[in-house]
């Protein structure tokens, strides 16, 4: 069932969204809520689409089976999709044939609430006609609200309303409805985060949000994505774990400070959700445009791991994941993310990650600590104050004092290039590149596009590949026809496949919107014209 | 350690010796010290002194102190940066960490020219000097450090001349332990590019101003040497830990 609430800006679009997702959350369904809105605080046009099902899903759909319309003028945007119920004010006047109408606003007015509660009547009226148990949502409400202002709203529906288009029914237990934002946040605090800092930028800023009202690290707002940045290497070197999260803009002014991470062999992780570019682009706008950005952020060569997850459980397990390896290679490392991921919504279980340690010296005994002594792997003891550790953005020997001599360079620089090695090793045994066969033909993707993809391959017997680990580059070993899906117009993944001498059929989108299974159908219809 | 590489007659000689015996008194009370530093002539200083340091890069020292201060409370953490590493790349930092109070001390070289660069003006050089990268007159009017730092909030700010030992070891102690953020001007001669060793007898002390609009008028000329101004206020460290915890 996939089911579009659509409104203006300030109408509780998304809020909406959230819990009716929640709702179908408690009913045991697997659910994917994706949230469509504008970078206006009031007016405009935003949507929400909850999609629930049975089967386990990572994505919404194309096609509704309801439409829910907080504002007559939305109805237009979104009638060629609607393939179902229409639920709406009873004064709008909407040509559709089913319809369920209801005195919402009047309600709302007469119950002396505010105008965003029509968006808690408009999902009454969802929920008494498809008939779920008003007490399931009065406890849904309360627990999103914590009060019970819009309690009354669900019980005048329910009292005044005698429509049944259908009966949803409990499929199972209850699940847990997480956003991307909060599941990356919940992956770095169980890897032991002590540290979050961040300058506002969608869509990253609800990672802040959250770390900022759970107090379970300190979440701080700097005065720039450098400050940012350069609080993380300060909190990194005083022997805690911290991360900064920020979109494309803010990613660039953090270039040069990477850059010193891995100089200094400083670990930071640097959450990377992308967002249509170039410059400000579409500031609320999914994309994947920042691939080779991530892959080479920052001046010089050095070691550096990116990952990208393919549903919001795996931004749990990679923003995890890569802050014990940043800190175990003492390097920076990139979760390159999307808005599609950090602002959508899913019914996921996050449990797994764990803080894996790393020994640090700190005792002082008046020696400047060996902190970069050459060794074989290429990883060196880590060491913080007060131990007189003296780290340095300029080439340096293996105490950490500046140096430009030929020999030290020589051999400090191939040090730092040999952790790489060591990553890939490990890297190797995290399940780099998800493959699941089920043809001969490949749909190969990353990212947010995974739980279209692979709904897609599943119905048309292709195999899919997606890439989860982008440095060191894992690509899967692959052949038939290949057709790539990538939200960028260039296809930045589908020209590394190629590298590697595959023929690749691209499927791509730039406008700010994720892919459907539906319109994943369509590119691999076109290509067969 | 590493050979010291500054030109013979240097101010940093100075601010070295200074910096030394102001943090080994620290020490001997048992307090522990971290230093960091910028891009320039000044921060080859991390090098020359054998104490916990990060040389960071262009103008961020005050945010790495930050983000250490921070994960760790426990340290005395002073940055060393230049008119070029805090006025020019960094400016929107040093205000940043004075508005909130930071408990880190900032010792600001002031040698009014980019010396390591090999002489081009800096935020701090007189209006019409030339240099290589103005070589018919600086067009820009300078900034005065001082009357920044106070002007943003700074609760602990003071200007010293590198020629006079005695006052600038005093003052950099004081500025360590002073807690909240310290920020210290130091009038560096450069020999090569902008040798001013003659203003040694041009500058004079004052006293501690009561307001920081009395501190502004103190600072005004830039001959005036003095802890201009200091006031207890809450630490942007405890105002966090105590918010979040």
């Amino acid at each position: 069932m996939n089911i579009c609430i659509a409104g203006e800006a300030g109408d509780g679009v998304r809020g909406a969204g959230i819990i009716l997702g929640k709702i179908f959350g408690e009913l045991g369904y697997s659910v994917f809520v994706y949230q469509e809105y504008q970078s206006t605080i009031r007016g405009g046009h935003n949507s929400s689409v909850v999609r629930a099902s049975e089967k386990e899903i990572s994505s919404h759909s194309y096609y509704y089976n309801v439409l829910i319309c907080l504002r007559a003028h939305v109805f237009e945007k979104h009638a060629e999709r609607l393939r179902g119920v229409l639920i709406c004010d009873s004064s709008f006047n909407l040509a559709h044939e089913m319809k369920v109408e209801f005195p919402i606003d009047e309600t709302v007015k007469k119950l002396n609430l505010p105008d965003i509660s029509r968006n808690i009547a408009a999902i009454s009226v969802f929920c008494k006609s498809f008939g779920i148990d008003a007490e399931l949502v009065e406890n849904v409400i309360r627990e999103s609200f914590g009060d019970n202002r819009n309690i009354e709203t669900v019980r005048t529906v329910y009292e005044n309303l005698d429509v049944s288009v259908s009966q949803i029914r409990r499929v199972g237990e209850r699940k847990e409805l997480v956003s991307g934002a909060e599941a990356i946040a919940r992956g770095m605090l169980d890897a032991g985060l002590k540290f979050y800092y961040a300058y506002p930028m969608t869509p990253a800023s609800q990672i802040l949000h959250f770390l900022a009202a759970e107090r379970k690290c300190i979440a701080l707002q700097p005065e720039s994505e450098i400050a940012a940045i350069m609080m993380a290497i300060g909190s990194a070197f005083g022997g805690e774990r911290a991360a900064v999260g920020t979109s494309g803009g803010g990613f660039a002014l953090m270039s040069e400070s990477i850059s010193l991470a891995a100089m200094a062999e400083i670990p930071v992780l640097i959450i990377l959700a992308q967002r249509s570019g170039p410059s400000t682009g579409m500031a609320t706008y999914t994309a994947q445009q920042d691939l080779y950005f991530a892959l080479n952020p920052a001046h010089g060569e050095f070691p550096l791991i990116v990952a990208s997850p393919v549903t919001i459980e795996d931004s749990y397990r990679l923003a995890g994941e890569l802050l014990n390896l940043a800190w175990k290679f003492q390097t920076p490392a990139i979760l390159l993310t999307e808005k599609h991921i950090t602002e959508s919504y899913k019914t996921a279980g996050l449990a797994g990650v764990v803080r894996r340690e790393v020994h640090v010296f700190r005792e002082k005994n008046g020696e400047v600590f060996r902190r970069y002594e050459i060794t074989e792997s290429g990883i060196s003891p880590y060491a913080i104050p007060p131990a007189v550790v003296k780290a340095n953005s300029n080439e340096h020997d293996e105490y950490g004092f500046t140096t430009d001599d030929a020999e030290i360079a020589t051999m400090m620089y191939a040090k730092r290039m040999r952790k790489e090695k060591e990553i890939a090793k490990v890297v190797a045994e995290l399940e780099p590149c998800i493959e699941i066969r089920n043809g001969n033909d490949w749909i190969v993707t990353w990212g947010s596009n995974f739980g279209a993809v692979k709904e897609v391959a599943e119905e048309l017997g292709f195999s899919v590949a997606a890439v989860r680990f982008m440095r060191p580059l894992f690509l899967p070993k692959i052949n038939g026809e290949v057709f790539c899906v990538e939200c960028n117009y260039t296809g930045l993944l589908a020209k590394l496949l190629e590298a590697e001498g595959l023929k690749v059929k691209r499927i791509l989108r730039w406008d700010g919107r994720p892919f459907t299974p539906e319109e994943i159908r369509e590119g691999i219809e076109r290509w067969s014209e | 350690m590493v050979r010291i590489s500054w030109c013979p007659g240097c101010g940093n000689f100075g601010i070295l010796r200074a910096f030394k015996e102001a943090s080994g008194r620290m020490i001997s009370e048992g307090y522990d010290v971290v230093i960091s530093s910028g891009i320039g002539c000044h921060g080859k200083i991390t090098d020359y002194i054998n104490l916990p340091s990060f040389h960071v890069i262009h103008g961020r020292v005050p945010p790495f102190l930050t983000g250490l201060k921070l994960a760790n409370p426990e340290l005395i953490a002073v940055g060393f940066s230049g008119d070029g590493d805090g006025l020019n790349e960094g400016l929107e930092h040093l205000v940043h960490a004075a508005r909130r109070n930071t408990d880190i001390t900032i010792i600001l070289h002031n040698n009014g020219v980019f010396g390591l660069t090999t002489g081009q003006v800096t935020a701090t050089s007189p209006k019409g000097r030339k240099g290589k990268s103005t070589p018919y007159g600086n067009p820009e009017y300078p900034i005065n450090p001082c009357r920044l730092m106070l002007a943003s909030g700074a609760s602990f700010v003071a200007r010293v001349f590198a020629g006079d030992h005695k006052k600038m070891a005093e003052v950099f102690y004081r500025a360590m332990k002073h807690r909240g953020f310290s920020f210290v001007e130091v009038l560096q001669p450069c020999v090569t590019f902008n040798n001013f060793w003659d203003l040694r007898k041009d500058v004079f002390w004052v006293e501690r101003a009561g307001s920081v609009y009395e501190a502004m008028q103190k600072c005004e000329n830039i001959r005036a040497c003095g802890i201009f101004y200091a006031e207890d206020k809450e630490t942007y460290e405890d105002a966090v830990w105590r918010s979040t915890f």
